[in-house]
């Protein structure tokens, strides 16, 4: 067992934990934060758990908690502040950019940091960042319109950002 | 967007944000991996290492004695306290080999992956440590791996009990005699023999299935006094709820099986009714606390959600002008340990070779199917419903028919589409509506061929290989209790309770359970454009059989044709009571129709400065119900039911460009294009995302994802390294169309939608990649088709070297 | 699924004190934990149960890339996306970059590490590959403070294997400073950004005419594990890059290897991978060493 501070979401959590136990697992059952999902067994393929430490997009699955000892995380109940959604957030309801929900929460805070980084980016581009979230329900059509309308290049061209 | 403007006709129709979204992507929305009761236990399975093998002893001393572990459950005290899985509501009205089995495991494991102890512990990571301690005896036996195998005479058979591993067997065709059938099997081969041209090949299909991002999970509870609630994720808890009653032997009434409101996802996968979820509810009861079994995806890719497997040896006749005469096809489906409740595993394949014939205009058939048992992970249903792999051979025969005619398949399609409606095909599945003919012309107008040619030509002549196909679907629309009680053993109508609140909101009340599809946001929209109210002031509860009137389950497309119907049915018996309370109260004598229901208020046509506020005459009659009409009482609240007296379908037509790598095999969609027949539209935007799902999902099947066994019947490909999903950047954009033509069987025009939408893909894929590669007459009759089977199709072909 | 149970968690901050903890458990009882994300895999699944997990996260000296006259280096845990945005890059290994780009996902980039890579040096990855085409040189540090330079041929031994001691800690990767000098790498597998089922390094430096004078070939994804390809580099030097003579090399090295047969693609077809890639791969590792962009 080991004594850990993480401040997720802006709040401190000081909390006792296995060393085994994995960040996502912290983040879900210990802080209470079922947002973040778990959708493969060890591969930690399918993106789901993703959440950002220290502002970058990570695979939650893929540590243990231990390891995020120290430091900042955020989870998709991070991201809107109260009633007000993110542009990206906003994107994902007006295209449609989800139907079961549970890979969303991992893309939208991997899609957060992606438009971060790369604030004008092609579809091509959205399809590459993409790559470490499945998602099963709607062949990602939507959820690129979505990223898309959330960019810069959708305010450029002054379509419709949701 | 929320447009709160719009008046009340126009919610039918519009492109209306999900009501589920705003919880979704905010972190709120409660999943069964969310969920945890006071002294909840967690469940982990204990399952077989092989594919066939007898169990000689199971030893738990060691992991019961482990801290934190509360109990393990084996085969054997489940074949002791529980009945078997084969109880009536789980078996289907079709003359198969129904195997006995139990919720775990007893004397013989049939599959990798076969469920043999459950262990309880009080820490997750605890009962796996324990999990690893379970030591079982086996002794190994012979897997029976192929289905050519299994049904030789004298095979080692996977279930000792039955006679031999034919689990079904049908002829689809020719009357309902073996003589008949018989007869009719000469007849349909002197067609062959006479007709100008024959194709035909072997079609194999592999198994695949749809994989929903949320696996599987059960948290069971007990109580004294109400005895089980289960939440289960489940797409049909009515079911459910029956067969927990019955399997565990409790009354009926004391199960409840609340599926959750938000599921990851279901496609089929989470229809059945599954034997881990026994077990869970029987601890549940045993130990008198909350147990919750989390699938794992290694489970979950090991033992369910695999379909398709397999083989169509098909022939089609037709005439030297591309006319379809004749189809004979013998299927062979590998069903592994058949161990599923309510499908069995051959209920897919035995509707798919039904609706094998799909959209042409065939003068006879001659079609059968063999299902045969062996040592793998049952068949499980999963969107495209058996189909896939029956679609998938006769899209290919029609454009081998086209090749040898020497003309455009795209021609040879348009002459054998069935030019009117209801039809009847060779295996007797009836089409009840719609304009094949529209949907599929209006592709063609979109596809613009001619110019796609030209564009083919330059581009062999710059050396790059591109090619066109097409392929077209007749998919079911809903499933009507005359298919549903022979097939499963249960009813297929439409139920939804419709309750109105005295503060003039409305609460739809529905059995079935959806898995993503946007069910609140649809029925939201009905009931809006019923009422004349916002989308917004209505609450949809779906799931919880405590609740609900009986539903069959969200399954087979039975949202936009069964459920919503309902809804409508049911919004109309109460639009009939608040008018003739109205008409009374207005002192006119006036029928329904003779009021509308628009922007909040209810209006009196001929004299509309007679209105009343909805909210004030709903009100009226539930809180106030004096001075009613004469024979009416006060309240609000109905339940109705929709069925269709005939099956219903939809129908769809797929166009896609590809490119060929010719060095590599390498191959990319440039253009997937879609005309589409949903019937009358209640939400676009979530129509169009169903279909963008089912044909990413069916290109996903054809390319990359394949579950395999080797040799010793291990299942190879349990994780997502090595199940490989498509990713954003595998795959195409879609484009989608409509030539809609209303269906006039429901009450507001609509057709259920999406379910079977991923059978047409494969055809349609490989259709182009054939054309591409045209010059080299390559012809693709296996799936999963992949650039290295097509680099060795062009070597074979010495179009590379 | 879950981890094993492990005893002990430490996060040094020096690579002494890391190496330190690992002497005090047995051979492979304790393991050091970089980026983890193949590791992960490992103890989720039980294949590996660590009684002790060294995070070598707070360890400044394993982290960054510095470039200079001498040449670069890469401290060990320096990161997929860290390559990625590394703008100094010169040409000679511009392939470090083009393997880390496409390593996996975004999310998977963000934490792995070239370090952890080498050391873990799973058949189907592309760092390893790419650094031994690269002829990088790979520092070691051992408990008891001695420090060695290897060259990577020898560090890599096999899938899984490195010439790395129980003992010792993976410091940094150092590249020498090379003029007329480019390097490619490029991968094949089902799906996009996926392990390569193939994956194909090229290193080419040349003379003032632009006559290749060293080259160094290398392959992922080959059962054996990252290998180099001599016959067919003997084959480059002397040529201008010529696609005919990168034809020949690629063909050879194709003919000369043991490539396996497994769901995603058989032998032939992987020495059909090796053809095309070699050739792709090769023609813009001379563009590199000419100057081209």
């Amino acid at each position: 067992m080991k004594t850990i501070q993480v401040t997720i979401n802006g709040e401190l959590y000081q909390e006792t934990v296995p060393i085994r136990m994995l960040l996502v697992d912290f983040i879900r059952e210990r802080c209470g934060l079922t947002g973040t999902h778990v959708a493969c067994t060890y591969e930690g393929v399918c993106g789901a758990c993703t959440v950002q430490l220290d502002g970058e997009a990570i695979k939650s699955c893929m540590l243990l908690a231990v390891q995020a000892d120290g430091h900042r995380i955020t989870t998709v109940e991070g991201l809107a502040n109260g009633s007000d959604l993110t542009p990206l957030q906003t994107a994902f309801k007006a295209h449609h950019g989800l139907q079961c929900g549970f890979c969303t929460p991992g893309i939208l805070m991997n899609m957060t940091e992606f438009l971060e980084k790369n604030p004008e980016p092609t579809d091509d581009e959205i399809r590459y960042g993409l790559i470490g979230n499945l998602c099963r329900c709607t062949g990602y059509v939507h959820i690129v319109d979505a990223v898309r309308a959330a960019s810069k290049v959708a305010k450029q061209g002054g379509q419709d950002g949701g | 967007m929320v447009d709160n403007t719009r008046d009340s006709v126009s919610w039918l129709g519009a492109r209306l944000a999900r009501k589920e979204d705003l919880r979704l992507i905010t972190g709120q929305g409660k999943y069964i991996a969310d969920m945890v009761l006071p002294r909840m236990l967690h469940a982990i399975f204990v399952r077989s290492d092989y594919a066939h093998a007898l169990i000689k002893g199971i030893d738990i001393t060691e992991a019961l004695a482990l801290p934190g572990v509360v109990a393990i459950i084996t085969g054997d005290e489940m074949r002791t306290h529980c009945k078997s899985m084969r109880q009536p509501v789980l078996t289907p009205n079709l003359p198969a080999k129904y195997p006995l089995y139990y919720g775990l495991a007893v004397d013989k494991v049939k599959f990798h992956g076969d469920p043999i102890a459950m262990i309880i512990a009080r820490d997750k990571y605890v009962a796996e440590d324990a999990a690893e301690l379970v030591v079982v005896d086996y002794e190994e036996l012979p897997p029976i791996l192929e289905p050519a195998e299994a049904l030789k005479t004298g095979s080692p058979k996977v279930h000792e009990e039955e006679a031999d591993n034919l689990m079904f067997e049908m002829t689809f065709t020719g009357g309902t005699t073996p003589e008949e059938q018989q007869n009719h099997a000469v007849e349909v081969e002197k067609i062959f023999q006479a007709a100008e041209i024959v194709v035909g090949a072997e079609f194999r299909v592999h198994r695949t299935g749809t994989t929903p991002m949320e696996t599987r999970g059960v948290l069971a509870d007990w109580s004294n006094s109400d005895g089980l609630l289960v939440y289960n994720t489940t797409q049909r808890p009515h079911i459910d709820r029956l067969a927990f009653a019955d399997v565990l032997d409790i009354p009926a009434e004391k199960v409840r099986v609340i599926a959750p409101r938000d599921m990851g996802g279901a496609f089929g996968l989470k229809a059945p009714f599954y034997r881990e979820g026994v077990v869970v509810a029987y601890a549940a009861r045993k130990l008198g606390r909350p147990v919750r079994w989390i699938e794992s995806r290694y489970e979950s890719l090991m033992s369910i959600g695999q379909e398709r497997g397999q083989v169509n040896t098909m022939e089609v006749a037709a005439t030297r002008e591309g006319k379809l005469l004749a189809v004979r096809n013998r299927g062979v489906a590998d069903v592994g340990t058949g161990q599923i409740g309510v499908y069995w595993g051959f209920v897919m394949p035995f509707l798919g070779t039904v609706e094998l014939p799909n959209a042409y205009t065939w003068e006879a058939g001659d079609i059968s199917l063999k299902v045969a048992f062996t040592n793998k992970a049952c068949l499980t249903p999963s969107r495209a419903f058996g189909h896939f792999p029956t679609r998938f051979a006769i899209e290919r025969a029609v454009d081998m028919v086209a090749r040898r005619c020497g003309l455009e398949a795209a021609d040879v399609r348009r002459q054998n589409i069935i030019p009117k409606l209801p039809y009847t095909s060779v295996t007797g599945e009836y089409y009840d509506s719609g304009d094949f003919l529209k949907v599929w012309d209006n592709l063609m107008i979109q596809a613009d061929l001619p110019a796609f040619r030209r564009a083919q030509l330059s581009a062999r002549a710059d050396g790059r290989y591109i090619g066109i196909g097409f392929g077209c679907g007749v998919e079911l629309s809903g499933v009507a209790s005359e298919l549903m009680v022979p097939m499963e053993n249960q009813p297929g109508y439409g139920a939804a309770t419709v309750r109105l609140d005295p503060r003039g909101k409305a609460f739809v009340l529905g059995g079935d359970a959806p898995g993503g599809q946007g069910h609140e946001t649809t029925i939201s929209q009905i009931v809006a454009a019923t009422f004349g109210i916002n989308p917004e002031d209505i609450v949809i509860t779906t799931g919880d059989t405590g609740v609900t009137p009986f539903g069959s389950g969200t399954i087979g497309a039975r949202m936009g044709s069964y459920f919503a119907s309902a809804v409508r049915k049911a919004c109309d018996e109460l639009r009939e009571k608040i008018t003739h309370v109205l008409a009374h109260d207005l002192g006119v004598r006036a029928t329904m129709e003779e009021f509308a229901f628009t922007d909040g208020e209810v209006v009196y046509i001929r004299d509309t400065s007679k209105r009343k506020s909805f909210c004030e005459i709903v009100e009226r009659i539930i809180m106030f119900p004096i001075n009613l009409p004469e024979g009416e009482v006060g309240g609000l609240e109905t339940t109705a039911f929709f069925e269709a007296a005939k099956p219903m379908i939809c129908f769809n037509a797929d166009m896609c460009t590809v490119e060929v790598d010719l060095r590599t095999g390498d191959f990319k969609v440039l253009k997937w294009l879609t005309s589409e027949d949903v019937g009358n539209v209640i939400n676009p935007m979530i129509v169009d995302g169903q279909m963008h799902g089912a044909i990413i999902q069916g290109l996903s099947n054809a390319i990359f994802e394949e579950f395999i066994y080797n040799d010793q019947g291990q299942q190879m490909t349990a994780d997502f390294e090595h199940y490989k999903l498509a990713t954003a950047a595998d795959v195409p954009d879609i484009e989608i169309t409509y030539a809609s033509t209303p269906c006039p069987h429901t009450p507001l025009g609509t057709r259920g939608i999406g379910e079977g939408r991923p059978s047409a893909v494969s055809g349609a894929l490989c259709n182009a990649l054939c054309d591409a590669l045209s010059p080299f007459n390559i012809e693709i009759t296996e799936l999963p088709i992949r650039p290295n089977v097509i680099w060795q199709k062009l070597k074979a072909a010495g179009a590379v070297t | 699924m879950y981890p094993a149970v492990i005893e002990e968690y430490v996060r040094p901050t020096t690579v002494e004190d890391a190496v330190d903890v690992l002497g005090r458990y047995p051979g492979g009882e304790a393991i050091f934990l970089a980026g983890g994300q193949s590791v992960m895999q490992a103890i989720k699944s039980r294949m590996m149960r660590p009684r002790c997990v060294i995070d070598l996260q707070d360890i400044s000296s394993l982290k960054g890339i510095a470039v200079n006259a001498d040449g670069i280096r890469l401290g060990a845990m320096v990161r997929y996306v860290d390559i990625v945005r590394c703008a100094e890059l010169p040409p000679a290994y511009a392939a470090l970059r083009d393997a880390a780009q496409h390593v996996g996902d975004r999310q998977v980039r963000n934490r792995g590490t070239i370090g952890g890579s080498c050391c873990w040096n799973y058949l189907a990855s592309c760092l390893p590959a790419t650094v031994l085409a690269l002829g990088g040189t790979m520092m070691l540090l051992r408990q008891d403070g001695h420090r060695r330079e290897m060259a990577v041929d020898d560090f890599l031994i096999g899938p899984l294997e490195t010439a790395r001691g129980d003992d010792e800690i993976l410091t940094a990767i150092h590249f020498k400073a090379a003029t007329r000098t480019g390097s490619a790498y490029q991968k094949w597998g089902l799906l996009k950004d996926a392990l390569p089922v193939v994956g194909v390094c090229v290193k080419v430096s040349l003379d003032g005419d632009g006559r290749c004078i060293a080259a160094r070939i290398s392959l992922s994804g080959l059962a054996a594990g990252a290998q180099r390809a001599p016959g067919g580099e003997i084959v480059l030097v002397g040529s201008a890059g010529e696609t005919g003579i990168i034809e020949k090399a690629f063909a050879m090295i194709a003919e000369q290897v043991d490539a396996q047969s497994d769901q995603w693609a058989n032998s032939a077809y992987r020495q059909q991978l090796i053809r095309t890639l070699g050739r792709e791969v090769a023609t813009r590792a001379f563009g590199r060493a000419r100057g081209e962009s």
